[in-house]
C-alpha cells in the first residue's frame, strides 16, 4: 500500500522542475517520450539502493529533464498568482521546485520489488495535446493508473501532467501552491519547498 | 493509496456519526455566544469550500487529537499486532463492508459487479473463515469500493461544500447522508464496543502509509488533503472515468486565454466543474459562515488546551 501512494505522489512531485529549456532532439513521439522517461524510472529503482540518494537524484534529474515541460508546469502550478510574481521570484521558484520534484523522486522511488509499467492507450485531446494512459503493476497489490498529459513544446513532446488513480499532481500542487501565495506569500512557500527538500534528502 | 486512508475516515465515521451530530450541535449553541473576530484572510473563497476557515480548525484540531490520542494507541496496535494478524483484521471488516456494497451496486443498478461482489462476500465468508482470507482476490475478483455517497451523486444530488467533520475528518455535504446510511448497513455497527473499538485501531493503521505520505509531501497539509480527497471521491464516483480531458483543458485554457475572470477558480473547481456551480448557485448565508467560524474558534481554542496539557505533562516528566 505504502508503496503504491509513494508512486502516485512521486510522479506527481515532479513536474515543476526548473527552465531548463527541452531541447528538441529527435522527435519522438509522445508515447515513446512517457514509455522512455518510465523505463528510467525503474532503472533508478532497480539501482536504487547502490546509487544511493545522490546517485538517484543525479541520475533521475536528466530523465525529468528530458521528459517534462518543467517550464510551462511552473507557470501553471502558480496560476494566476504567477502575474504578481517579480522575473526574480518567478526564476527563483522555477529553480526550487525543479529540485524538490528531483528530490522527491530520489526519495520515492528507491527500491524494486517487481513493478513494471503497462501501456494501455493514446489518445489525442481537443487541445492538440495527447493523453497516454498506462498503468503500473506492483506485486500482490491493486495496479496503479497513471494517465500523462502531454503537449508538443517545439518539435518535441513533453510531459505536463500525471494523473495517478484519477488524482492530478497538477491540480493538486496548483490548489496549494496558489493558496500558500495568498495566505502566506511568496517567501514563505519557498522556505516551505525547500523545507521539503531538505526532508528527502536526510531520509 | 489515498482510499485507504479515506476508507479509514469513512469507518470511523461510522462509529462516531452519533455522537458528532451531538458534539456540533452544543459548539454552534455554545459559540453562539463568544466573542467573534476570527482574523479575515484576504483570501478568494474556493467554492467548493466556503467554511475553509472552520474546516482548517477543525483539520488542526482532528490533527492533534491524533498525534496525542489516536496514533500512539494505532502505533501501539500495529506493534504488538503481528502482520498476518492485522491482515486478517482488515480482511474480517473488509468483508463486513461488502454488504453495504452489494446494497449500492444494486442502488447504481451495477447488477453485474453486484453479483461478483455477492460472490466475493459468500466465498470470503465461508472459505474465507468469515471473512479474515481474502479468498476472493486469489480467484481474481478485486474488491470494489462502493458507498452511499456515491450512490447518492449517481442519482444527481450534487457533492455540497467540502467539510471536515470533527473526529471524523474530510467529508462534504452530501457525505454526511452517505456515511449514515453506510453505517446503518454496516453489520460492524450491531457488535459490541470492543470490536468496534478494533474496527477503529484497524482503521486509524491502514491509513499510517497515507497519513506519512501527505506529512512528506504537503506544503499544505490541508489543501493537499482537501484536494486528494475531492478527486479520489471524484474518481470513484465515476469508476475511474473522471474527466482527465477536461483536467487539462481548464488548466491549459488558464494560460492561453489570458483571462483573469475565468483563471481565478482554482484547479479543484475545474475538477469539480459541476459541483463547484452547484454551490455557487446558492449563495452561502454569512451567517451561517459566521457560525462556523465561531465554532472553529471554539476547536481552535480546544486545540490549544490539549498542545498546554501535553506541555504539562512534559514538565512533569521532567
Amino acid at each position: 500500500m505504502l508503496k503504491a501512494i509513494r508512486f502516485t505522489m512521486i510522479f506527481a512531485a515532479f513536474f515543476l522542475a526548473a527552465p531548463l529549456t527541452a531541447q528538441a532532439e529527435t522527435a519522438e513521439t509522445a508515447k515513446q517520450v512517457v514509455e522512455k522517461f518510465q523505463a528510467e524510472l525503474i532503472d533508478v529503482m532497480k539501482q536504487g539502493k547502490q546509487l544511493g540518494y545522490a546517485g538517484r537524484y543525479a541520475k533521475i534529474k536528466e530523465a525529468v529533464i528530458n521528459s517534462h515541460d518543467l517550464n510551462k508546469i511552473a507557470r501553471i502550478v502558480v496560476g494566476k498568482e504567477g502575474e504578481k510574481l517579480t522575473v526574480e521570484q518567478q526564476n527563483k521558484l522555477d529553480e526550487v521546485f525543479s529540485n524538490l520534484s528531483i528530490a522527491s523522486y530520489a526519495h520515492n522511488f528507491k527500491d524494486y520489488s517487481g513493478e513494471s509499467f503497462v501501456f494501455d492507450a493514446e489518445e489525442e485531446t481537443t487541445r492538440g495535446g495527447v493523453v497516454v494512459h498506462s498503468h503500473l503493476v506492483i506485486p500482490d497489490d491493486k495496479p496503479v493508473k497513471f494517465d500523462y498529459m502531454l503537449k508538443e513544446n517545439g518539435s518535441s513532446w513533453r510531459i505536463i501532467n500525471i494523473i495517478a488513480n484519477g488524482v492530478s499532481d497538477l491540480a493538486l500542487k496548483r490548489s496549494e501552491y496558489t493558496t500558500i501565495l495568498q495566505r502566506e506569500g511568496f517567501d514563505s512557500l519557498i522556505n516551505k519547498i525547500n523545507e521539503k527538500i531538505d526532508n528527502y534528502s536526510k531520509q | 493509496m489515498f482510499s485507504k486512508s479515506f476508507r479509514a475516515c469513512d469507518r470511523k465515521k461510522l462509529f462516531q456519526l452519533a455522537c458528532t451530530g451531538v458534539v456540533i450541535g452544543t459548539l454552534v449553541t455554545l459559540t453562539g455566544c463568544a466573542t467573534t473576530g476570527v482574523a479575515e484572510q484576504k483570501v478568494e473563497a474556493n467554492p467548493v469550500d466556503p467554511y475553509e476557515n472552520f474546516n482548517r480548525n477543525m483539520y488542526g484540531f482532528n490533527n492533534s487529537v491524533d498525534s496525542y490520542v489516536a496514533k500512539p494507541i494505532s502505533d501501539a496496535y500495529r506493534w504488538v499486532t503481528p502482520q498476518f494478524l492485522q491482515t486478517g483484521v482488515y480482511n474480517f471488516f473488509n468483508n463486513l463492508k461488502n454488504v453495504n456494497v452489494v446494497i449500492n451496486d444494486v442502488l447504481q443498478a451495477k447488477f453485474d459487479q453486484g453479483l461478483q461482489d455477492t460472490g466475493r462476500l459468500a466465498l470470503n465468508t465461508t472459505l474465507g473463515l468469515g471473512g479474515l482470507v481474502d479468498v476472493a482476490k486469489s480467484v481474481g475478483w478485486q474488491q470494489n469500493d462502493e458507498d452511499f455517497e456515491q450512490t447518492l451523486a449517481v442519482w444527481g444530488v450534487p457533492q455540497g461544500s467540502y467539510l471536515v467533520l470533527p473526529l471524523l475528518g474530510p467529508s462534504t455535504a452530501r457525505g454526511i447522508p452517505g456515511s449514515m446510511f453506510d453505517t446503518a448497513a454496516n453489520p460492524a455497527t450491531y457488535v459490541g464496543f470492543p470490536v468496534q473499538l478494533v474496527s477503529m485501531l484497524n482503521s486509524r493503521a491502514n491509513a499510517e502509509g497515507a497519513l506519512k505520505f501527505i506529512d512528506e509531501a504537503a506544503l499544505d497539509p490541508y489543501v493537499f488533503t482537501r484536494e486528494s480527497f475531492l478527486q479520489w471521491r471524484d474518481n470513484l464516483i465515476t469508476d475511474g472515468k473522471s474527466e482527465a480531458k477536461n483536467d487539462l483543458l481548464d488548466l491549459e485554457g488558464d494560460l492561453d486565454v489570458k483571462n483573469p475572470g475565468a483563471a481565478s477558480d482554482s484547479a479543484s473547481v475545474s475538477k469539480n466543474d459541476g459541483s463547484a456551480k452547484e454551490v455557487a448557485s446558492t449563495p452561502v448565508d454569512n451567517k451561517t459562515v459566521q457560525t462556523f467560524d465561531q465554532a472553529s474558534q471554539s476547536f481552535d481554542e480546544a486545540n490549544t488546551k490539549i498542545d498546554r496539557l501535553k506541555s504539562k505533562r512534559h514538565k512533569k516528566r521532567k
